[in-house]
């Protein structure tokens, strides 16, 4: 679809020509490599703590090939997503609801706004009392963080749809599981998606804090078992692996909400 | 018969051009007032209407005399104060199948094609994919908008996209088409012309018509008759006869007999839209002391 009226995104993701913005973002990362080896050389600090450049490289090789990490890597990536898919649709409905109702919005409202930056990890020892110290409170302290991001960005999505829209489909008597499908959703496509990737993020932090506070699984147990081993080497390598695990997931998320843009509202 | 005594003629009755029997639209001594925190404010006032099959009704009245507070309760979109209103022989309370609205403002949906708009009230309704598009098909060359199936409405100019808001509306396929200043955001030329297809339509389909309106020329060009709305609260001014021959094409614009139904309703509106300025401006002056 080369000409509509969304086609921005689309375009940007098609064109990868070498952009000056690339070249300064490669920069940066230089810059930080060497200013990281140019420290850890100088012995101003200890050298465990920062180790040098070819130990990390080293032990991201190793790590890249030792199946415990893509069996950790696993387990995270599958809290993480079923955190992202309960938190997400309850925040979804919850948004939509509140969006929707002028007398739910005031209500209701101000609890998210002050529960929303709350650290959750102060609600893990709920979690585990009512989800056990397995996979599942971890997944509950994923959801119960993106929840609220979620919520409060479709109920401000919402409440930007145009009201004539809405008249719209009320006067071809669509019901509110149509306005639903064919007029909110469509209509908030923007902050929808904005929400879930925020979300993603959130539930990702909520899943690896949980993970490093009490588990035998996952991303956050390795990096507390490399940090109590003082492996350090090892902790830099897989801290490098979960910022590119989250940035490719980050770019996933875009890729499939575009896509799924462009293929438009049937 | 389009002589100056029939431009006197006050009528409730339907119009010579209406073919009889039961109107499709009755309003009947409809009241709508709105609490506001200076109190209470009746919008529309005891009106009362008939509309025919095949008729073309409008209503015109200054800018905030509640044109669209009856458009709004005719939808089903508002609730009535006292009062009632029927179409089709059935009382009004919220949208009604038989009416198809077309609004003031913008309502395209931008993320829809062309023909995905005109086959939204289709798809609501359940109709297959296949076969809602091809209906919708006959609704855009309906309003001339061939050749545009798969643009998206900020593809387009103003004048089409309300072209395509009149056939999604269209596509519904109401035995009342009710429109809220449709052209309002056209220029002159283009309101004419789109006038004209709007006349081409109607006659097509035998359509029955009730268009709010504040353009003196718009109403005559297009109307079988047109009630007179008063400034505040929105009564009933008058009601009048446009005994035009039809089929009509914007040329009439330029005979005597529009001229004088023009004035005629002008003299009429004079009185009212003054009045609506001067509330404004005691208003403003009220406003500007602490
Ligand atoms: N929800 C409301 N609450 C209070 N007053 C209202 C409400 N809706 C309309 N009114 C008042 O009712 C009157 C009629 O408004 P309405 O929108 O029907 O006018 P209109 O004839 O359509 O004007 P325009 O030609 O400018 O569109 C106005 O004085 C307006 O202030
Ligand atoms: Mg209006």
């Amino acid at each position: 679809m080369a000409s509509t009226g969304v086609l921005t995104s689309s375009e940007r993701a098609s064109g990868w020509r070498p952009d000056p913005v690339l070249w300064v973002r490669l920069a940066i990362i230089v810059g930080v490599l060497v200013l990281w080896q140019v420290v850890a050389m100088s012995g101003l600090l200890y050298q465990d703590v920062v180790p040098q450049l070819p130990a990390i490289v080293a032990a991201l090789g190793r790590l890249l090939v030792n199946p415990e990490l893509y069996r950790n890597l696993w387990v995270t990536l599958y809290e993480t997503v079923l955190a992202l898919v309960f938190g997400g649709v309850a925040g979804l409905f919850v948004g939509i609801v509140l969006g929707g109702s002028r007398f739910f919005g005031r209500a209701f409202e101000p609890y998210l706004y002050y529960l929303g930056p709350t650290p959750k990890i102060i609600f893990f020892p709920v979690m585990i009392m009512w989800f056990g110290t397995g996979g599942g409170s971890k997944i509950a302290m994923g959801a119960f963080s993106c929840f609220f991001p979620v919520a409060l960005s479709v109920a401000v999505g919402m409440r930007a749809i145009p009201p004539i829209l809405m008249r719209v489909g009320q006067s071809f008597r669509a019901s509110p599981r149509q306005m639903v499908q064919k007029i909110y959703l469509p209509a908030m496509r923007e902050p929808v998606v904005n929400g879930l990737r925020l979300g993603f993020g959130i539930a990702l932090i909520g899943v690896l804090l949980a993970e490093t506070k009490l588990s035998n699984q996952g991303l956050g147990f390795l990096v507390i078992q490399n940090y109590q081993r003082f492996d350090m080497p090892a902790m830099y390598a897989l801290l490098i692996a979960i910022f590119v695990l989250s940035m490719g997931a980050n770019a996933a998320i875009t890729r499939l909400t575009s896509r799924s843009a462009a293929s438009g509202a049937r | 018969m389009s002589t100056a005594t029939n431009l006197h003629q006050v009528s409730r009755k339907g119009a010579a051009a209406a073919t009889g029997g039961q109107p499709i639209l009755t309003v009947d001594h409809v009241v709508k007032s709105f609490e506001t925190p200076q109190g209470k404010v009746t919008a529309v006032d005891d009106m009362s209407l008939d509309v025919r099959q095949g008729e073309f009704v409008s209503v015109i009245g200054p800018s905030g005399c509640g044109k669209s507070t009856l458009f709004n309760m005719i939808g089903g979109l508002l609730s009535i104060t006292e009062g009632e209103i029927a179409v089709a022989g059935e009382r009004v309370n919220g949208p009604h199948p038989s009416i198809g609205m077309v609004f003031q403002e913008e309502s395209t949906f931008p993320w829809r094609t062309v023909e995905e708009n005109v086959a939204f009230p289709l798809e609501i309704q359940g109709v297959g994919k296949a076969e809602r598009l091809e209906r919708a098909q006959h609704f855009i060359k309906l309003v001339g908008l061939q050749g545009f199936e798969k643009r998206f409405p900020a593809e387009l100019s103003g004048g089409m996209r309300q072209r395509v808001a009149i056939a999604r509306t269209l596509a519904f396929q109401p035995k009342l088409l009710l429109m809220d200043e449709p052209f309002a955001a056209l220029d002159e030329q283009t309101r004419l012309l789109l006038g004209d297809k709007v006349t081409q339509i109607q006659q097509e389909l035998n359509q029955t018509v009730v268009l709010i309106t504040h353009n003196i020329t718009e109403a005559v060009q297009l109307s079988d008759r047109i009630l007179i709305m008063t400034y505040r609260p929105g009564r009933t001014k008058r009601i009048i006869d446009i005994d035009l021959p039809r089929p009509r094409t914007s040329e009439i614009v330029g005979s005597d007999a529009f001229g004088r139904y023009v004035a005629e309703i002008w003299n009429d509106l004079r009185e009212e839209a003054s009045q609506g300025m001067q509330d404004e401006e005691a208003l403003a002056q009220q406003r500007k002391r602490p």
